[in-house]
């Protein structure tokens, strides 16, 4: 190896080429893409049980409500948790391969959307049950976009955007942007689907009740997509090596 | 050795404000990985730029001693392992460096136009 100050090798744009596959190299050995996924997809499928398990519901002469409680006491600390597990796969990976790791703007950006969602869910809890949103009539379709979008699933497509822009990903920016069409305005309102009641017991309501399975199709379709973009990812990362 | 190309002449040819210890092509590989890792170890150095342990020592020192870069060692379990930060004076040179090619490909490309 030379070492010339300048030499053939020196062309300005040749060492910029050089500079960008080098830099572009190290991209592509920091990322873990799959991983976050994957864990996503796992607490996505974990938060469904949860979801039944701690919801309230309210009888009276003119029917029953329904009160996702489990959105409160799962989502929080499950995405502190994920995004701690994420980080930690993220450092210990690129700390194998002799690299750092720039996970972490991602992890703080997770962390932050978790307390967002439980502020905004408090403050909801607390003030809608005696002010409904437009009287109590029909909520209008960009009123129940902010609704998810403020979701946890919402939030964990804004702190992907963040991992995309980090890693410079622009197929994960892809899957992000889909998702979060996916999410926002593709995925089934609670209306849209007349999927049958079924006996569980509630923890909250203290009895056997008929929920609907009505919510559970988002979710479901939430979680696969998070789960088959991790097992892309993952494939490609595998013939990439 | 860095700070004469701090404040090129903004009139003279681009090529006169290249810094010699920056502008040259493995020293400045070993700076744009450390500052795209943020930390980068010596083995992932040695393979990607494909340099024997001796010759990376020598560029790795020589830019150590400039400043732009700190090299701490320590261990991984019983392994050995020699870790490369970029310094703030490194992410200015890297910086500057790129500026500098930017514009000498600039300068070229006006030069050629105009013939």
């Amino acid at each position: 190896m030379t070492t010339d100050s300048l030499s053939a090798g020196d062309d300005p744009r040749r060492l910029l080429l050089d500079i960008r596959t080098l830099t572009s190299r190290v991209r592509r050995d920091q990322r873990l893409t799959y991983v976050a996924l994957l864990v996503l997809a796992a607490v996505t499928f974990a938060a469904i049980p949860f979801d039944w398990l701690f919801m309230t519901v309210h009888c009276d002469g003119s029917g029953c409500t329904f009160a996702r409680r489990g959105m409160l006491y799962y989502w929080p600390p499950a995405l502190l948790l994920a995004y701690a597990a994420i980080a930690v796969s993220y450092v210990r990976a690129a700390r194998a391969r002799g690299l750092g790791a720039r996970v972490l703007p991602y992890a703080i950006t997770g962390a932050v959307t978790a307390v967002v969602f439980a502020a905004a869910y408090t403050a909801a809890a607390a003030y809608f049950p005696t002010h409904p949103p437009f009287g109590g009539g029909p909520l209008p379709f960009w009123w129940i976009v902010l609704d998810r979008l403020i979701a946890p699933w919402g939030l964990i497509g804004l702190a992907l955007l963040v991992l995309a822009r980090l890693e410079r990903n622009v197929a994960l920016l892809l899957f992000t942007l889909g998702y979060l069409v996916l999410m926002l305005l593709v995925s089934p309102t609670t209306d849209d689907t007349n999927l049958p009641g079924w006996a569980v017991p509630s923890f909250m309501s203290g009895a056997s009740m008929q929920l609907p399975w009505s919510m559970t199709p988002s979710q479901l379709i939430i979680g696969a997509a998070l789960l088959t973009a991790g097992i892309a990812f993952s494939r490609a990362r595998r013939s990439q090596q | 050795m860095t700070a004469d190309t701090d404040t090129p002449d903004p009139t003279g040819h681009p090529a006169t404000g290249l810094d010699e210890v920056v502008h040259q092509r493995i020293r400045l590989g070993i700076l744009a990985i450390a500052h795209e890792a943020r930390r980068v170890e010596f083995g992932y150095l040695r393979t990607h730029l494909d340099l024997t342990a001796g010759n990376l020592s020598k560029h790795l020192s020589v830019l150590e001693t400039a400043g732009l870069v700190d090299i701490e060692k320590g261990y991984q379990g019983k392994r050995a392992r020699t870790w490369i930060t970029l310094t703030t004076a490194g992410n200015t040179a890297l910086a500057e460096e790129i500026s500098h090619l930017k514009t000498l490909i600039a300068r070229i490309e006006t030069t050629t136009e105009d013939r």
